[in-house]
């Protein structure tokens, strides 16, 4: 019946580059091979033409794997020469911004499939309302105006009927009254106030302060940049809120749900005399059996829960254990949307259609929950030390109750973050600070996930499957075999157990098998797993174009600008010195402490006047000394041999460092590599406490960067930038390959935000030692004397 | 006279047996019938050194009286041996500052003004200002620093001259400054038969090209006792070169020895045999052992490091290489022979916090390695302690820890090297190059305090011999990953070590442990 009824015909499929699209697409071509012509709607993007999308993101998807092996790579290329074309249709535009000859096209179509939309259920409001509801009407109304009459096929979701109770008919869903127009309008508008809004004083002002507390020492040009992005999702957060709040206030579970509702009012109003199918699949699944068994594409509803329950990273979820939860396998809507294509409604007339699971085939809550426990008890999944994570057992609390406790917890969470950060620690506090987000980023995840899907846990209802299952009846035995849709043919656990949940697995990259042998441990060598630098150190090897700039203290060696003075001055003086220039010292230390954390300039600028007054030729000498007692002792292996790589691979090498040149001079002689650092204006041979040139951090130290490169016909963008601090900011932005070593705690979470390299190097253990000449030393006791 | 070296078994009555344990010691209970090797008591130091020496510059072996080879106008290099020995340090004054304080006030004598004094630091690291005052003494120190007192640079090409080849077609390298002088005087002091002799100059003053004519594997497997010269390829590439240096530059040698009195009162406990314990020695280990267990590991380094040994000058001769080499090892030996009857299925030895390589400094697990399988095992005659195929167990934290400023290239050593391979041969023929070439390495070498880039691979090498010759090898106490990574097995305790040997060497074998430091040398027969 569905072959017969598709041999021929020309169709149109619209969202062919989503899940959805092009299963039917695959689906088509696999098995209607007589199918005239199908045109799919794809819109050129920024970045690449439609006809590029076309080939890299549809047929290029796992998806045509199937029918790529059965046919072999030269008839799978001559038949979708032969069978697709691309008709370039913008969704977004009146009209769809068609040209002529797409109109043609269009004209011809006799079958139209609209399976686009805005599936996130936490897509902003305006983006959902352009997308699902006035892409169908625009799409609508375009038909009608070429005076064709094809059959449109428009999936829906069965969530339309918002949170109701018992049966859901197959029919239009209850109506609160809303017209479709005014809401559109409303949803659409949206983003002007709330982007006025967002410019409002008060709320620029926090995000400033927002991006100061995670940027101040970064400098202006990195604040301002991060004020906006702030702003922007900012922007994002509000038109999602807003978009939950309404839906929710006129009784939808969520925006998605909302937007699509008001489209099938929009296009059994405009319809004319267009016959319409509306199919509305429940909660599009893993595919059960084909292309291939397990074919997903993206984490869809049920994966982030499932995840999150074998991560255990869900303690516990929300939901009435006994509610239905309609799952649907993709390729049984896939198989549904055929049918129904091939069964088209008398002119001017609509049916819609169910494919859901719920009555003919229920899953409740709880089995899956049991699914999981019964599949993650034998494959569970692995921490990062190999060990095998025990499954939550879930209470089903109430959602209120879940969400209070998460942010009660949250809030305990970001308190302790905004206390570690804070504290002056510098690696330890990176660890605890990034064991926090961890924390903090798990609970968010798992309110989020609360709220956004809890509601579907506790829909109460059926969706009645009456018209699909009558299809379903009129299918010779030859079909059903082919075009199997009715839910009652498959079994939950043969779906969890073998083809949902080893999907999971699989898609989220998660390691259920114990670890493959030590790795080497107790060692200043990064794990070479973490080490893609080097590959691209090894990349680039030979060019001499490409340079490697380091950041020196706290990248290269395990000290700051305050040691090498502190180590100078107490070998300068004799021990009976000591105490007072200690205690002078310990004074000081706070202001420092408070400064360092606001802008490293202002710190450095303050510290360095701890120099008046001594001789510039006696400091350089200590500087020498200093070299071997502090530089060379705390110094990170690794990163002298990162130096030696890029050296040997024929880079240029810089230091860059705001430490003064009589402590860095010696060691960048030693390294034999370039240096930029700070100096300190002399009179007479003794040290003012002034700089030479405003110190180089935050934006300065880009810019002495980028005049660098321009000197030496540097490219930047093949460049590597190693760093530590959050002042190194903009140097890290201006390369290509920015390096992270031993992060600071708001570096770290930039680093991971923007997906950088980061490597702990570690000084050799044994070496620490307080930044103190040895009093023993008959030489220090002759010098003191002099 | 003092008491000679012994071996002692292991009965009912025995107390608990001394290990060393890096910064720590312990006490370990044996099974009985194990034996255990025992130095002789420190020799009775010459009373007199300054005489001593005197006479020995007056009457040289088969040479003329240094007073007669100076003269005024000549050009006099006065070379001496690093830290590295004695071990450990000596407590002021140094033999050889008394010996060279003597050579410098003949030499003002003689109307000598150009003199030099050359660290012979070979491969090993520069020693620092205090170190080298330390050995020399003020009044020397004072007269000579910077200009005319410092360290050999094996790594200046301006500063090093190649002096020939040697029959078996080895290049030998000689400090410009030794090799253009009118005469070398070489001061020595030699601790283990295996130092002094040619093998000073043909190390302590000549570069890698010249070194690793010796310092190879091939060369070490083929040595079968370091510690008896005439059995030794090591001290046969050692002459030949030896004697092209003779050939090439007057050399007035210098040696001397002295007893084994390594430990100061404090830790006199050490130096006895446990059956001789004081109340009071009883005393010392138990606060040295709390000490050690409680105390943070940079200060028990501190403490440990401070120590100088109240070593006694046992003899001093001059005069022509050979000749006075036979009699500082005939004195050498006096103080360390144990005799041994036959070899054992295992050998245990506690490992102390220092080797010849981390004088102030660390005992990294390369070292620890090298202590162990290159040094302590090596201390025989003859044969090993321990038989072919049969365990060695050693008595070490051997901790992740590495001096960066003295040992850098020990730690890439560890990182890359090791993790890679732990075989001798393949080590050399795929790393040493890079190593020893490496401009960083040789920076650092050169101006800071490093090894040279080389040194780690030579520190592994010393254990090639003991490598190949047993069966397993444990290490008691070691961090475990460590000791892996070092291509060993790790016991947490003695007796589990001793459970774990079993599959090596059977359920009852026989055990000899070699209570040293002090230092012996075991006769084996």
């Amino acid at each position: 019946m569905i072959t017969e009824a598709l041999a021929g015909k020309t169709l149109l499929v619209t969202g062919s580059t989503g899940f959805l699209g092009k299963s039917i697409v695959e689906k088509l071509l696999r098995s209607v091979p007589d199918v005239g012509r199908i045109y799919l709607a794809i819109r050129s993007s920024t970045r690449r033409p439609a006809a590029q999308r076309l080939q890299r993101e549809v047929l290029a998807s796992p998806a045509f794997g199937r029918l790529k092996g059965e046919l072999g790579e030269a008839e799978f290329e001559r038949l979708t020469a032969a069978k697709l074309a691309v008709l370039e249709i913008d969704l977004s535009r009146d009209g769809l911004g068609l040209s002529e000859g797409s109109l043609a096209r269009l004209r011809e179509c006799q079958i139209v499939i609209h399976s686009a939309a805005a599936v996130e259920f936490d897509n902003p409001a305006d983006l959902s309302a352009q997308t699902n509801l006035l892409g169908a009407t625009r799409l609508l109304e375009t038909l009608i105006k070429t005076g064709n009459q094809p059959h449109l096929v428009h999936v829906s979701t069965a969530y339309v009927g918002g949170m109701l109770r018992g049966l859901v008919k197959e029919e239009l869903p209850h109506d609160p009254g809303l017209n479709w127009r005014h809401e559109a309008a409303v949803l659409t508008t949206l983003r002007p106030a709330v982007e006025e809004e967002s410019r409002r004083p008060e709320v620029l002002e926090r995000l400033r302060k927002q991006a100061r507390s995670r940027l101040g020492p970064a400098g202006t040009p990195a604040q301002a940049r991060q004020v906006e992005r702030l702003r922007e999702k900012w922007v994002k957060d509000r038109l999602v809120e807003r978009g939950r709040v309404h839906a929710r206030s006129l009784g939808f579970t969520d925006i998605y749900a909302f937007t699509k509702a008001m489209a099938e009012r929009a296009v059994t109003e405009l319809r004319g005399e267009i016959p319409l199918s509306i199919l509305r699949p429940s909660i599009i699944e893993s595919a059960l059996a084909e292309p291939q068994p397990g074919w997903l594409e993206g984490f869809r509803m049920a994966e982030p829960i499932i995840f999150g329950f074998g991560r255990a990273v869900l303690r516990d979820f929300s939901g009435l254990p006994d509610s239905l939860l309609d799952i649907i396998p993709a390729d049984y809507v896939v198989n549904a949307v055929l049918a129904v294509a091939a069964s088209p409604p008398p002119a001017g007339e609509y049916r819609v259609y169910h494919a859901a699971s719920g009555s003919r085939n229920p899953l409740r809550l709880r089995d899956m929950y049991d699914q999981s426990r019964e599949y993650f008890g034998e494959h569970p999944l692995r921490d990062r030390w190999g060990q095998a994570i025990g499954t939550p057992t879930w209470t089903f609390p109430s959602r209120g109750e879940l969400t209070a406790k998460g942010k009660l917890a949250l809030r305990a969470v970001g308190a302790a973050q905004q206390l570690v950060e804070r504290l002056p620690l510098g690696a330890t506090s990176t660890r605890w600070s990034d064991d926090l987000t961890e924390q903090q980023a798990k609970l968010e995840r798992s309110l989020n996930l609360a709220d956004l899907y809890g509601v579907y846990t506790e829909v109460d209802c059926i969706y009645d499957t009456h018209n699909l299952i009558s299809l379903w009846e009129l299918l010779p035995p030859s079909e059903r075999a082919t075009f199997p849709f009715d839910p009652a043919t498959f079994s939950w656990h043969h779906y969890f157990q073998e083809v949902h949940l080893p999907t999971v697995i699989r898609m989220a990259r998660a390691d259920t098998g114990p670890r493959q042998g030590p790795g080497p441990s107790g060692s200043t060598a990064p794990k070479p797993e973490t080490s893609s630098a080097l590959n691209t150190l090894q990349r680039r090897a030979g060019r001499t174009d490409v340079m490697a700039v380091f950041d020196v203290d706290g990248t290269l060696i395990e000290t700051n600008v305050v040691e090498y003075f502190f180590w100078m001055r107490l070998r300068d003086q004799a021990l009976s010195e000591w105490p007072r220039f200690l205690a002078q010292m310990a004074a000081q230390s706070p202001r420092w402490l408070y400064l360092e954390r606001r802008s490293r300039a202002e710190f450095q600028r303050s510290f360095y006047r701890e120099y008046e007054g001594l001789e510039a030729e006696e400091m350089r000498l200590l500087g020498r000394e200093a070299l071997q007692a502090v530089t060379l002792r705390r110094i990170y292996p690794e990163g002298m041999r990162r130096i030696r790589r890029h050296k040997e691979a024929g880079h240029r090498v810089l230091l860059l460092t705001g430490a003064v040149d009589v402590v860095v001079e010696p060691l960048a002689e030693l390294l034999g590599v370039d240096l930029d650092c700070a100096h300190l204006l002399q009179k007479d041979g003794l040290f003012t406490g002034d700089l030479q040139s405003p110190p180089s951090v935050g934006e300065a130290r880009a810019s002495l960067l980028q005049e660098y490169a321009g000197r030496h016909a540097v490219n930047l963008a093949h460049s590597f930038a190693y760093a530590d601090a959050i002042s190194d900011l903009p140097m890290l932005e201006l390369v290509g390959t920015p390096v992270v070593i031993n992060p600071d705690a708001r570096l770290s979470q930039h680093a991971d935000q923007r997906g950088w390299r980061v490597e702990r190097w570690k000084m050799a253990p044994g070496n620490w030692r307080l930044p103190m000449p040895d009093p023993r030393s008959a030489t220090h006791r002759e010098a003191a004397r002099r | 006279m003092s008491r000679p070296g012994a071996v002692l078994e292991v009965d009912r009555n025995s107390p608990p047996t001394l290990f060393h344990f890096g910064e720590g010691v312990r006490l370990e209970r044996l099974p009985l019938g194990s034996r255990i090797l025992y130095p002789p008591d420190p020799l009775e130091p010459i009373a007199h050194p300054e005489r001593a020496i005197r006479r020995a510059l007056a009457h040289p072996l088969d040479d003329d009286p240094l007073k007669e080879l100076l003269r005024p106008g000549m050009k006099l290099t006065i070379a001496f041996d690093d830290l590295s020995l004695p071990l450990p340090p000596m407590a002021q004054p140094d033999v050889r500052q008394l010996v060279m304080e003597e050579v410098v006030e003949l030499a003002a004598e003689a109307g000598v003004e150009d003199i030099h004094l050359i660290v012979a630091t070979g491969l090993h690291r520069r020693m620092t200002e205090d170190e080298i005052r330390h050995i020399v003494g003020d009044r020397i120190f004072t007269t000579f620093w910077p200009d005319c007192l410092y360290n050999h640079d094996a790594e200046d090409d301006d500063e090093n001259v190649r002096i020939g080849t040697t029959p078996d077609g080895h290049e030998v390298t000689l400090n410009r400054r030794a090799a253009e002088s009118d005469l070398v005087v070489y001061v020595n002091l030699t601790l283990v038969p295996m130092d002094g002799g040619h093998k000073s100059m043909a190390t302590g003053l000549a570069t890698y090209r010249g070194i690793r004519a010796h310092h190879n594997v091939d060369t070490l497997l083929g040595s079968r006792s370091y510690m008896h010269p005439p059995d030794s390829q090591l001290h046969h590439s050692c002459i030949q070169q030896g004697r092209l240096i003779e050939d090439h530059v007057r050399v007035f040698h210098i040696e001397t020895s002295v007893n084994n009195h390594a430990f100061p009162t404090v830790a006199n406990f050490m130096q006895k045999r446990e059956t001789d314990w004081t109340p009071a020695d009883q005393a010392t280990y138990l606060a040295l052992k709390r000490l050690s267990d409680l105390a943070p590991r940079d200060l028990k380094r501190t403490v440990f490091h401070s120590m100088k040994a109240p070593y006694g000058l046992t003899g001093v001769n001059a005069g022509q290489v050979d000749q006075v080499h036979d009699r500082t090892l005939e004195a050498v030996r006096k103080q360390m022979t144990v005799e041994v009857d036959g070899q054992t299925d295992i050998v245990t030895m506690g490992l102390p916090y220092l080797g010849p390589y981390n004088v102030n400094s660390i005992l990294n697990p390369v070292l620890v390695v090298c202590l162990g399988l290159g040094y302590l095992f090596n201390l025989y005659r003859g044969t090993p302690v321990v038989r072919e195929g049969g365990v060695v167990i050693m008595t070490h934290p051997c901790r992740y820890e590495f001096d960066s400023v003295h040992h850098p290239s020990y730690i890439d050593f560890y990182d890359e090297v090791l993790a890679d391979t732990t075989d001798p041969a393949q080590i050399e023929r795929k790393y040493e190059r890079r190593f020893a070439e490496d401009d960083w390495y040789r920076q650092l070498f050169r101006k800071s305090h490093a090894y040279h880039g080389v040194h780690p691979f030579y520190a592994w090498y010393w254990a090639a011999h003991a490598l190949a010759h047993a069966g397993d090898v444990i290490v008691v106490g070691g961090e475990r990953e460590v000791v892996h990574r070092l291509g060993f097995k790790a016991a947490t305790t003695l007796a589990d070590a001793f459970e774990m040997a079993e599959q090596t060497v059977g359920r009852y074998p026989s055990v000899s442990h070699l209570r040293t430091p002090p230092l012996l040398l075991a006769d084996v027969r």
